[in-house]
């Protein structure tokens, strides 16, 4: 009895540890995450246990809180080379709202709609992130799949960021699932997603999006594992050419200002790894051991070839 | 013959715990992986074990003839209700999510009209194979214990095969076929057995 209750108070997510000086450690098992929340300073981590460490999934400096502090959330700026006015912004996955505070502060007039499956990680994200859901930055608990097929409105970037743990739901990383995203992008909207090039389930990521967008960018976050994948419906103008983008003085803002180097996010821009996507598999609803090839540890210098 | 029938025994637990992971994968890509779509399972599951075996339990009281004929009946319902899963599962989950917007209502429906009625016909054998050691002379306490003992570890063999080597390397239309064919030649071979003249 006395282990049911603790066992109780423990999955209701109570902090069991604290230091001096306002900085905190807390731990919560929700309903979907083992989450850490660590603040140092003016610094604050969301963390996923999984598979016996910790993934760091945000990060918020609160002395200036529009910092992109996880490398990756920079990268995925790369869009704007291929999308350079985000009026309508879909993002599957919330985390500690890293991404969102630039986005906002850079894109005043427009919106930022995410959908975060995790109640508990909005409520984090809230009171130990300061991150506000406001008009422009609304916030949906549910399921991303769900909310992709059942609101049918346009997006100019869909951005797919969703992670349980450190792993991927596998029906979120199905050729099925890409056509539903496809299908709401806007006439020159792009498909952003955040892929781990640590594990075989990279290539098979790879040929899944290929299969279902005609052209493809990546930008790989360097010495981090993340690769940016953007993809679009159209087959011209083409994207794949990054002489062809828009300069980095017509997409740069003055909030960027040393935040975020669009000269170096530009320079993250790698070929696809073609020759290492022969033996991949195409992943489908009916298909799709993402588990099983994530754990089929990759090279990662490969991701580069 | 005892060996035959533990292994038909072991093969059904494989088949009905098995079939709760392929029915998670059919599920995951009309109403995402939530603890919601898990809720639905599990308890859709556990009622059908729950009702399977009272309504087995019903059938293995019946007279000789009544419960042969009880057994077929179960076994076809099976087989059929396997085959609607395999065949057109996609197609009836597809249709129910456009039908209804609201998800747990939505989960009732296929839970319910998809995955209750094989593990409930599925479970009805279990008291079946109970009463078949027990008029073997098998104590009716021991036998319970040994058919549900050996059923669950088929259960267990059943999850792990399904997660950790079926599902990484086959498409979960293939698996559904395949479990239909199991299912087809095992309770066939159940049947055969149960219908064998009691030892004096």
């Amino acid at each position: 009895m006395k282990l049911a209750c603790l066992c109780l108070v423990l999955a209701a997510g109570v902090p069991f540890a604290t230091a001096a000086e306002g900085d905190f450690v807390e731990h919560y098992d929700t309903i979907y995450n083992s989450l850490t929340v660590e603040k140092r300073g003016t610094l604050v981590e969301l963390r996923a246990r999984a598979r016996g460490t910790e993934a760091l999934e945000s990060a918020v400096d609160l002395s200036d809180p529009l910092k992109l502090v996880v490398h990756y959330t920079r990268s995925l700026y790369g869009a704007l080379f291929v999308q350079p006015e985000p009026k309508r912004v879909l993002m599957i996955g919330l985390g500690g709202a890293g991404f969102h505070r630039l986005f906002a502060a850079a894109f005043p007039d427009s919106l930022l709609h995410t959908v975060e499956l995790d109640p508990k990680v909005l409520e984090l994200c809230e009171t130990r992130m300061q991150f506000k859901p406001t008009e422009k930055t609304p916030v949906t608990i549910m399921d991303g799949r769900m909310f992709v097929k059942r609101n049918r409105e346009q997006w100019d970037w869909l951005v797919l960021d969703a992670f349980r743990g450190g792993f991927v739901p596998p029906h979120l990383k199905t050729e099925e699932f890409y056509r539903e995203c496809a299908a709401r992008l806007s006439e020159r909207g792009v498909f952003v997603t955040n892929l781990h090039a640590t594990s075989q389930l990279y290539y098979s990521d790879l040929k899944t999006i290929q299969k279902v967008f005609p052209q493809v960018v990546l930008f790989e976050t360097s010495l981090r594992g993340n690769v940016i994948a953007c993809a679009v419906n159209y087959k011209s103008p083409q994207i794949t050419d990054a002489g062809k983008w828009p300069s980095v003085e017509s997409l740069d803002r003055p909030i960027f200002a040393g935040r975020l180097d669009l000269r170096a996010i530009r320079l993250e821009h790698t070929p696809i790894p073609t020759p290492l996507l022969r033996n991949a598999q195409v992943m489908t609803d009916d298909f799709a051991p993402v588990e099983f090839l994530d754990a089929l540890k990759s090279n990662n210098t490969d991701a580069k070839r | 013959m005892l060996f035959a029938f533990y292994l038909v025994v072991v093969v059904l637990g494989i088949l009905s715990m098995g079939f709760q992971l392929l029915a998670s994968r059919l599920l995951n890509p009309h109403f995402g992986s939530s603890i919601i779509v898990w809720a639905w399972l599990i308890s859709t599951f556990l009622a059908a074990f729950s009702i399977g075996s009272m309504l087995g339990g019903w059938i293995s009281n019946l007279p000789p003839g009544t419960r042969r004929r009880g057994q077929a009946i179960g076994a076809l319902l099976a087989v059929l209700s396997l085959a609607v899963t395999a065949f057109f599962g996609r197609a009836l989950l597809g249709g129910i999510e456009q039908a209804f917007t609201e998800t747990s209502t939505a989960l009732l429906v296929s839970c319910l009209g998809i995955f209750f009625l094989p593990v409930t016909a599925l479970s009805l054998f279990g008291p079946q194979c109970v009463q078949f050691l027990a008029s073997r002379g098998t104590p009716p306490g021991k036998a319970s214990g040994v058919v549900y003992g050996v059923s669950t570890l088929g259960n267990i063999a059943g999850v792990m095969l399904t997660a950790f080597a079926l599902i990484p390397h086959f498409r979960v239309s293939t698996l559904l076929y395949l479990w239909l064919g199991v299912a087809v030649l095992s309770l066939f071979a159940l049947v055969r057995l149960l219908r064998l003249p009691d030892s004096p």
